[in-house]
């Protein structure tokens, strides 16, 4: 009875064996689809979220210019109709102009306006891609790495009290040290942990010289070409600090940037609200002291426009 | 029991082997595309596609993986990988057909050929019939065609907005040199 069973089963093999080479799949031979290593694409569309880096860098040979631009109060005492609901003012601009050195390293310069007690802002800035997220997710995360120095090449102050009086040269250098920690979730969402550190060689007094802070950002694809961008900064500001501050009527917020991001090609632009009134790293991070609930915050606009030079 | 099983397990090695020696595999195929569009020509190139043929069913077999193509533009390469062939979603573009015409693919020989079978690009599978050649030598074979894919059959979208930068038909190549599947 084993054995006819077994017999069955040889002869059922046998007839499927021929019946299977003439359904010729080909294809087989190459086995399954092999573990897909490849890298996550465009976990962001652009290198910057709207305040915030993202983990993006440059390919190798392209060049971004990009426009930053902050307009003034939308509400407030210094918002509503007078102003044009801010459009009248502007509280910063940043021109910057980024190249990849390699498709892991790019490189930028910058001239921002500034916002706050320095101003006339120049910047070297330098952003490297340490992991990469992959499909296959051996490496669930991706991480960046980005550093920037501004120098304000602004007049000294002549009253010695003041902040932005410079008794020497490094004290008009501000330095922001950042890891950007992202993920792409899906077709549709990322997400990135910012962990920040700025350096200000000069500050007013009371305040810190260090301070640390945690980014987060966010990209929510609608469709192929518009995404929802959200990021937002809690700098650790101890409270001693806090507490002086709020006796000279200075209290500072959270910087908080919600934005719509728009690709065409090349461009990349960005509608957006923030609170922050700056837009590098060592001044919106330790110095926003502008609230959305006052109606502190403004039209911003970042453009980006990508240019491949190297081939 | 034991000769029967030997037996058995000797007839299925051996109709496995038999097939095995008219299949011919490639495992760099060069695909190259090109789009002609008034604002810009767009080209790509990957070698990283896997190809087989099988000289005694003429049965062919293509297969590329989207996000190997290369692009001079990385920008344009995020774009086609993100926006139009959804690599992420849809990573192979892959082809199966048949040669149509009577030749004797065992003997050396250039054969111009029409090729029929079903292509899939972005999810979508429509039939093709394209001519190409194959070249028989010394034991090798080379297949070399060019074709053109429509891009709405594949159900990839061009935006207005850069309906000038890209076009409807695109040019694709194909080229690749098989060694017999030992």
């Amino acid at each position: 009875m084993k054995l006819m069973l077994q017999i069955r089963i040889l002869t059922a093999l046998l007839l499927i064996a021929p019946a299977a080479m003439a359904q010729d799949d080909l294809g087989a031979i190459f086995g399954k689809d092999s573990v897909r290593r490849d890298p996550v694409i465009a976990t962001f569309k652009s290198t910057r979220i709207i305040n915030a880096q993202s983990n993006e860098t440059l390919a190798r040979g392209d060049l971004d210019f990009r426009v930053a631009h902050r307009f003034g109060d939308i509400g407030g005492a210094n918002g509503g109709a007078s102003t044009f609901f801010g459009i009248d003012n502007s509280t910063d601009i940043r021109i910057a102009f980024e190249y990849g050195i390699t498709n892991r390293l790019t490189a930028g310069v910058s001239r921002a306006k500034g916002s706050g007690a320095f101003s006339q802002l120049y910047e070297v800035l330098g952003k490297f891609k340490l992991l990469q997220q992959t499909m296959d997710n051996r490496v669930p995360l991706a991480v960046t790495l980005f550093g920037n120095a501004v120098v304000t090449s602004m007049k000294s102050n002549t009253d010695k009290e003041a902040v932005n009086y410079f008794d020497k040269f490094s004290s008009r250098m501000t330095y922001t040290a950042q890891a950007v920690i992202a993920r792409k979730f899906g077709d549709r969402f990322s997400l990135a942990l910012l962990p920040s550190y700025v350096h200000r060689n000069k500050v007013g007094y009371m305040d810190m010289n260090d301070m640390f802070a945690l980014g987060v950002g966010g990209r929510l694809r609608f469709s192929k070409r518009v995404a929802l961008v959200v990021d937002y900064f809690v700098p650790f500001r101890d409270e001693a600090s806090k507490d002086y501050y709020k006796t000279q009527g200075i209290e500072f917020f959270n910087p908080l940037g919600v934005g719509v991001e728009i690709e065409t090609g090349g461009h990349v632009f960005h509608l957006n609200f923030t609170n922050s009134t700056a837009t590098l790293e060592n001044q919106f991070i330790p110095e926003t002291t502008t609230s959305w609930l006052q109606g502190q915050f403004r039209w911003g606009f970042n453009i980006s426009r990508r240019f491949s030079l190297g081939r | 029991m034991k000769q029967l099983l030997s037996l058995t397990t000797l007839l299925l090695l051996s109709a496995f082997n038999a097939a095995a020696q008219d299949v011919y595999s490639c495992r760099n195929a060069t695909f190259r595309f090109f789009s002609s569009a008034p604002m810009e020509d767009i080209e790509a190139t990957t070698k990283q596609g896997v190809s087989a043929i099988n000289v005694k069913t003429k049965t062919v077999y293509f297969k590329v993986p989207i996000n190997t193509f290369q692009f001079r533009k990385k920008l344009m390469q995020e774009h086609f990988n993100e926006n139009y062939l959804e690599s992420e979603k849809y990573p192979f573009a892959e082809f199966k057909g048949k040669v149509l015409d009577e030749v004797d693919l065992t003997k050396d020989g250039s054969y111009p050929v029409t090729v029929e079978g079903a292509l899939n690009i972005h999810g979508v599978t429509k039939n093709y019939r394209e001519k190409g050649t194959l070249t028989v030598k010394g034991g090798k074979i080379n297949a070399s065609a060019k074709f053109n894919v429509r891009v709405a059959d594949h159900n990839i979208k061009i935006p207005t907005l850069v309906i000038k930068n890209i076009a409807e038909v695109v040019e694709v190549t194909v080229n690749a040199d098989y060694q017999p599947v030992k």
